[in-house]
């Protein structure tokens, strides 16, 4: 016989005051099964749980109604307080009573009739629902982090701290990301390299960090805390056990003027090369499109110069498959190009530059050695106009959000540029400035107050040349009227955008992405290091543009949550997936290919003597994310989810 | 030689040169005007088997009775376009292998009945597509436009009208290729989520359900709506799922065994027109 509990809670005025809850509390009693019903202001309360529990106690509840908000809000805590009066948490169900009543009706007496009927088609659910415990998962301890950008680095240090092996991938020749490329960083104007490097360092020598560089992710399967991965170790063609990173091979290379990545097409390199002086590992690859001998078999001077022979053309491709815990993307981002803005000459003009070609004229390891020289003739500009939002904030053209630092790194540049080059004069275009973080506003004033940064409110229209000047149009529109500036270089505020291939990656982690092709979240502000995907974490720009101390925090954030996991022995997982009725299935496939996690296997059921009897799904209950996706699916019927069963759901609408 | 000649000695030869254990034709019906599915084991069989303009029964579905091809051993089959688009789907729905089927092939839409080549799913790719490009779909049919036309609550009545008559005996389930599970979600009582007895509500959730179980794999064969005892239109009600799925997914059932289920698969991209 059911007995179950129903506790009404008004929720302050919230639930009470468009339904009469002595009403409902008396309407739901008559109800057959329905051993007790109460009301209460807070169930929620300590008092309030503590009736509940009492009330289990005392009446030998077999179920429990808890008519109040969402289960979203409350779900958990009902749950656990039954769990502490020994009643099978999964006994316990919320009727939203509020959200889905009393909040969105103002007639008292309907909204009473249609919260009796909320509440009744629970109890009806309740008396059907069935015992369930948690799923125990074996975890892997060890951390697989993508990218080696700070945010990357950061995360792998902090796991790898805490006594935890990391296996840190990243696809170029070093690590190092973006900031390895900066110059100074704002809001405290430190040099990149000098902190960056440092971290670098740690995190190849770290002895629980196992860095894979040049090296890519082929496949991800599995689920929390039981990850299979395999990495492409992609061939450099140098053999990183023997070399040495004298860097002979580089010098005596014929092939030297490709235009380097890192340096953005101000400085050259070989064809075999480290990206930059500092790399991490300080060892070259060979750029295989570009090396003579790759090319027409002819060449191999780099492997002559080498003293102790460690290049070999021979070494292939290798494939690395590792058993990961948990999963820590920290992909980074790109700049966009901004060909689209034609007007401003970009790719034209050859003293039109982005952003970060800036921060490698601006490095002291960078092209110019860190004076500030025009492209073209190498000659000190006297003028410089910087173009915010040259790319952001642009539906038509570029994109529409606000890349969110590029406003802080142009009143950086027109400070470095300002102590670089004494008497120059700095003009910046822009639509507002952000500058929203902890001394950033502070910052911005400096450059302005201190630095003489001229601030012009307003868009650039058109730049072209005129007698070996950039001319610059555009509107004063706190003026309102036109300004044009002739300029020796012209500086653009790119957009920060998803890497390239940021989609196509997303499928081959299993994660989710957004229009722009930024990781999601699993919820915004509540879960924002989170993927949807149990036991994925995102850090750093993958998942938004930010700055670094905000990379550096998610990656940390990341990294405590990778801690929390891997601090268990076994994983409880929340016992709500599917399971398939194998004697009716019809093994159409159809619930493999509609699963979105990748849950359900085929599985054949054989005879004794091992001949095929029939081909049906499986449900990997580790996999399963309790989506429902296979029950809507099947046809036959044969696929059910625990804790709601067809027959819970049946239950639950007939009641209504 | 006619063409039944023609096919008779096809029929033959597959069979003693021992190539099909069984070939799945068309022997005389209950009348004149009518056809059987005939099973021939044997070379002489083959004189049972007839071929007209009378040969209309999609009989794809015999394939996937219980065992059968559990012994990998290959059956032949006497289709025409539509039964060979249903070989392809219940190939993609994993219910067969298209190497093991055999395809005796013919056509009989115009008046001449013809002969088509090919002998597996595969060769017939081209005539499948061709056939997408014809747009069965769109065929006038006057009926059907009058439906179209009618305003939501004539529609809601005419098919209210036309259920009414259902006797739930499912032979529209029975005759269809498509309708291959064990158990079919009508047999299913725990829970009963569709009425058995033949009052409305329970004829309604019936033919719905019917509906959706066929939406982007229904090749309008008219095996459904031939063996109707009642003759509800049920072609009509397929007919306009299929155009829902071409128009929202360009999915044309059958196409080839590798096509994937429309309503199974999901791409990024994939239109979300219908979420309000
Ligand atoms: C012009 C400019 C100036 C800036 N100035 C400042 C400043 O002064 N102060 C400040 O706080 N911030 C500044 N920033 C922002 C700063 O660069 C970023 O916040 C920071 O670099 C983000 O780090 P990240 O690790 O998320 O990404 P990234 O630095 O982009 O690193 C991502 C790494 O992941 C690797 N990777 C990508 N895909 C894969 C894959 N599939 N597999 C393996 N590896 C992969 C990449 O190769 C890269 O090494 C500036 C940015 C720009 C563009
Ligand atoms: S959808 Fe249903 S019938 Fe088809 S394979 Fe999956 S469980 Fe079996
Ligand atoms: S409930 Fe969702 S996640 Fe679980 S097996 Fe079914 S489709 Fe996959």
């Amino acid at each position: 016989m059911a007995k179950i509990g129903v506790f009404i809670c008004h929720c302050g005025e919230n639930v009470a005051a468009k339904i009469d809850c002595t009403q409902l509390t008396a309407a739901i009693g008559e109800h057959p099964g329905v051993a007790v019903s109460v009301e209460y202001k807070y169930f929620c309360s300590d008092p309030g749980q503590e009736s509940v529990k009492k009330a289990i106690r005392e009446h030998g509840l077999t179920g429990v109604v808890v008519a109040a908000c969402s289960p979203r809000m409350h779900e958990a805590t009902f749950r656990n307080a039954c769990a502490e009066a020994g009643l099978n948490p999964y006994l316990c169900e919320i009727a939203n009573i509020r959200e889905h009543c009393s909040w969105v009706h103002t007639d008292k007496d309907m909204a009473t009739i249609k919260a009796l009927e909320i509440t009744r088609s629970l109890v009806e659910k309740v008396k059907r629902n069935n015992e369930l415990r948690p799923i125990e998962v074996p975890v892997t301890r060890r951390a697989l982090v993508i990218g080696g950008g700070i945010a990357g680095i950061q995360a792998a240090l902090d796991i790898a701290n805490a006594g935890h092996e990391v296996v840190l991938v990243e696809r170029e020749a070093s690590l190092g990301g973006h900031m390895a490329q900066l110059s100074e960083t704002f809001p405290t104007l430190d040099c990149s390299q000098c902190i960056m490097t440092p971290r670098m360092v740690e995190a190849a020598r770290h002895p629980k960090i196992r860095l894979l560089t040049y090296a890519e992710i082929e496949r991800v399967e599995g689920y929390i805390g039981n990850f299979k991965v395999k990495v492409r170790m992609k061939s450099r063609s140098v053999d990183m056990k023997k070399c040495t990173g004298c860097g002979d091979c580089m010098l005596k290379c014929p092939v030297k003027k490709i235009s380097s990545e890192f340096d953005c097409g101000l400085g050259k390199r070989a064809a075999i090369y480290t990206p930059f002086a500092q790399s991490v590992p300080n060892i070259p690859v060979i750029d295989k499109k570009r090396c003579t001998y790759f090319k027409n078999g002819k060449c191999q001077i780099c492997s002559k110069s080498c003293p102790i022979n460690a290049i070999d053309f021979t070494i292939e491709d290798e494939f690395l498959d590792i058993e990961i815990g948990a999963i820590v993307v920290a992909t980074g981002f790109q700049i966009q190009n901004t060909a689209m803005y034609g007007e401003y000459g970009y790719g034209k003009y050859a003293d039109v530059i982005t952003g970060l070609q800036f921060e490698r004229l601006a490095s002291a390891s960078g092209p110019t050695s860190g004076k500030i020289l025009r492209p073209s003739d190498n000659s000190e500009p006297q003028t410089v106009v910087f173009i915010q939002c040259a790319g952001s904030r642009d539906p038509s053209k570029g994109v529409r959000y606000c890349s969110k630092i590029c406003c802080m790194y142009t009143a950086k540049h027109a400070m470095l540029y300002a102590h670089k080059v004494h008497g120059g004069k700095t003009h910046i275009f822009y639509m507002d400035i952000r500058a929203g973080g902890k001394g950033y506003d502070e910052f911005t004033r400096r450059a302005i107050e201190e630095d003489e940064a001229s601030y012009v409110r307003g868009r650039v229209s058109k730049v072209w040349q005129e007698n070996g000047r950039l001319m610059v149009r555009g509107v004063d529109t706190l003026l309102g009227r036109p300004v044009e500036v002739a300029a020796d270089m012209v500086v653009l505020a790119t957009a920060i955008i998803a890497q390239p291939d940021a989609k196509e990656f997303a499928k081959t982690v299993g994660i989710g992405y957004d229009e722009y092709g930024f990781y999601n979240e699993a919820h915004l502000k509540l879960r924002p290091v989170e993927s949807s995907t149990a036991g994925i974490y995102l850090a750093g720009c993958c998942q938004s543009p930010k700055d670094i101390p905000d990379s550096v925090a998610q990656a940390s954030a990341t990294a405590s949550k990778v801690l929390a996991l891997f601090s268990k022995e076994q994983l409880e997982r929340e016992p709500v997936v599917a399971s398939n009725n194998e004697a009716t299935c019809a093994g159409c496939w159809g619930c493999v290919l509609a699963c979105p996690y990748g849950a359900i296997e085929q599985k054949d059921i054989l005879d004794r003597s091992g001949r095929l009897i029939k081909r049906v799904a499986s449900v990997n209950p580790g996999l399963c994310q309790g989506c429902g996706t296979c029950v809507t699916f099947c046809r036959s019927n044969s696929i059910d989810l625990a804790g709601f069963t067809e027959r819970q759901i049946f239950a639950e609408v007939m009641g209504l | 030689m006619s063409i039944v000649e023609q096919y008779r000695t096809k029929v033959k030869e597959l069979l003693s040169s021992g190539q099909v254990k069984m070939v799945i034709g068309y022997g005389a019906g209950t009348t004149p005007d009518r056809r059987r599915p005939l099973f021939m084991r044997s070379p002489e069989d083959a004189d049972k088997m007839l071929l007209d303009n009378a040969c209309i029964a999609n009989l794809s579905g015999y394939l996937v009775s219980e065992g059968l091809l559990s012994d990998e051993k290959r059956v032949a089959i006497m289709l025409r376009p539509e039964g060979v688009r249903s070989i392809n789907i219940l190939a993609a729905e994993s219910q067969l292998k298209a190497e093991q089927i055999v395809i005796v092939g013919f056509d009989t839409a115009g008046e001449e009945l013809r002969a088509i080549e090919g002998s597996e799913a595969k060769d017939f790719c081209a005539l499948i597509d061709s056939l997408k490009e014809s747009a069965p779909l769109q065929a006038p049919d006057p009926l059907f436009e009058r439906i179209v036309q009618m305003s939501p609550q004539e529609r809601f009545n005419y098919w209210q009208e036309e259920f009414s008559k259902c006797i739930k005996c499912y032979a529209c389930r029975q005759s269809c290729p498509m309708c291959y599970c064990r158990r079919c979600i009508v047999d299913s009582n725990q829970p009963q989520w569709i009425n058995t007895s033949s009052h409305t509500l329970g004829n309604f959730e019936w033919n719905i359900v019917r509906a959706f179980h066929l939406a982007g794999r229904c090749v309008a064969c008219g095996n459904c709506d031939r063996s109707c005892p009642v003759n509800i239109p049920l072609r009509f009600i397929n007919r306009r799922m299929g155009m829902e799925v071409l128009e929202v997914f360009d999915h044309f059932p059958g196409m080839s065994e590798s096509q994937e289920p429309v309503l199974a698969s999901f791409k990024k991209d994939d239109p979300e027109t219908f979420i309000l």
